[in-house]
């Protein structure tokens, strides 16, 4: 094989064995290609100097100790995340099916915790009428007044003109129990669903109910 | 061409005495063969190496520091500067190859992913030197100072090679010092640092011509011969 100056650095970036041996021919009748080839086998001598494998005996046993400490971290780490890794390990076909049965069971703990909720504080508080209940009362009450006016209306003429002074205090209390009624149905008109102040407009009626009475019986008398 | 200050003679630096891998050439890149016996034993000894890392087993782990702890030590002293940083590269390697073997998929072999780390750890550290010399307002030269070392046979010839190893971009240093220092192959270099065979024969190619270049007396008879 005959090599030319030309295919010199060819040779050095990429000849074969080969090539080589047809180079240094070459080289040993041209002083140029002879200078090149020494110059350049005389850097891979060179590098030897940078070649230095001195045994360093404290650096294996402190890598030891550095790998022993990680390892246990890894443990320490890996007992953590081990349900994790262990669901890993299936095939993807398990970890769809075990995904599947998971939402399975989510999805019926979450429709059995629906349905089961606890159901919302029942409301003891008395002082509050629902509105059912306040249609009753009011028309309860409506009625009363009606049956109340009625008395009333039957004890008017003595009320009026009072023959005894036990009728005039008669007719003062009850001046004072329908200016009550009268403050009382003003503040149920407000607040209807207030339990206490009809409780409290259903004595004042009673009052007067058993006043109007004391003042028929009294009559009779 | 300027010798940068570096130059002395070839002749009195380098040693007359024939070498035999003075230029190596790898014969397995230029002829199609089958695998060798010893290669195939590399390459068992290689996949026996990544299985005991992967489970964990120490001895795994020395077996690797003892066939490649000092190679990999040379190196990272070469591209570092100095034994202390280099034994901290080594060691940070040998950490990272522990936390990452789980990744290793063996699509490289297990030593030269592990090399691929160790060069990749020793830049991290010279950054991290230069940022930290950025902030003490040091020299924020980037050639490494380099230590004392072993006694060669020619240590003006290494101080000089070192400085213009220094000058050499980090691709070009890096194939030098794994082919022509710690003696890989192409193949294995082209896996170390990411490239393709020929880029890696390539930028030796370059490296030794730079290097030539800052090395080399001026000639005078350069002009006349050519």
């Amino acid at each position: 094989m005959n090599v030319t100056c030309s295919d010199r650095e060819r040779i050095f970036e990429d000849g074969t064995p080969v090539e080589w041996v047809a180079l240094e021919a070459h080289a040993a009748s041209c002083p140029l290609c002879g200078e090149e080839v020494r110059a350049w086998k005389a850097l891979s001598v060179a590098a030897e100097e940078l070649r230095d494998y001195s045994d360093s005996p404290s650096l294996w046993p402190r890598i030891e100790r550095a790998l022993a400490e990680e390892a246990k971290r890894k443990a320490q780490r890996g007992q953590r995340w081990n349900w994790v890794s262990r669901l890993t390990r299936f095939s993807p076909g398990w970890q769809t099916a075990l995904a599947g049965a998971f939402a399975v069971v989510l999805a019926i703990s979450g429709g059995w915790i629906y349905i089961h909720r606890p159901v919302a504080p029942v409301d003891n508080d008395k002082s509050l009428l629902r509105s059912s209940a306040l249609k009753e009362v009011e028309s309860a009450e409506t009625a009363y007044e009606r049956a109340i006016d009625k008395l009333a209306a039957q004890a008017r003429p003595q009320l009026e003109n009072p023959a005894t002074q036990l009728l005039a205090n008669y007719h003062e209390k009850l001046l004072v129990l329908d200016s009550a009624i009268a403050d009382l149905r003003a503040q149920a008109g407000l607040n209807p669903s207030n339990a206490q102040l009809r409780y409290q407009l259903l004595a004042v009626y009673r009052e007067k109910q058993r006043t109007l009475e004391e003042v028929l019986e009294a009559r009779q008398r | 061409m300027g010798t940068m200050g570096l130059a002395l003679p070839w002749r009195a630096r380098i040693s007359s005495t024939p070498r035999e891998r003075g230029t190596r050439v790898e014969p397995s890149e230029h002829f199609a063969a089958g695998a060798s016996p010893a290669a195939m034993e590399a390459q068992s000894e290689d996949a026996a190496l990544a299985a005991g890392c992967r489970s964990g087993d120490l001895r795994a782990f020395e077996r690797l520091y003892a066939r490649h702890g000092a190679r990999m030590k040379n190196l990272a002293r070469n591209v570092l500067g100095n034994p202390v940083d280099a034994e901290d590269a080594v060691q940070e390697t040998f950490l990272k190859v522990q936390r990452s073997i789980a990744s290793f998929r063996g699509q490289s072999s297990f030593v030269t992913w592990t090399y691929r780390i160790l060069i990749n750890t020793c830049y991290d550290a010279r950054r991290s030197r230069l940022r930290k010399r950025e902030v003490a307002n040091e020299d924020s030269a980037e050639t490494p100072r380099p230590e004392p070392r072993a006694p060669g046979a020619h240590p003006s010839l290494r101080m000089a090679l070192e400085r213009a190893l220094a000058k050499l971009t980090r691709h070009q240093r890096d194939v030098f010092l794994l082919y022509e220092v710690e003696g890989f192959r192409h193949a294995e270099i082209a896996g170390m640092l990411e490239m393709t065979k020929t880029a890696s024969k390539n930028t030796l190619f370059q490296a030794k011509k730079n290097l030539r270049q800052m090395l080399e007396p001026p000639r005078s008879s350069d002009a006349e011969t050519r």
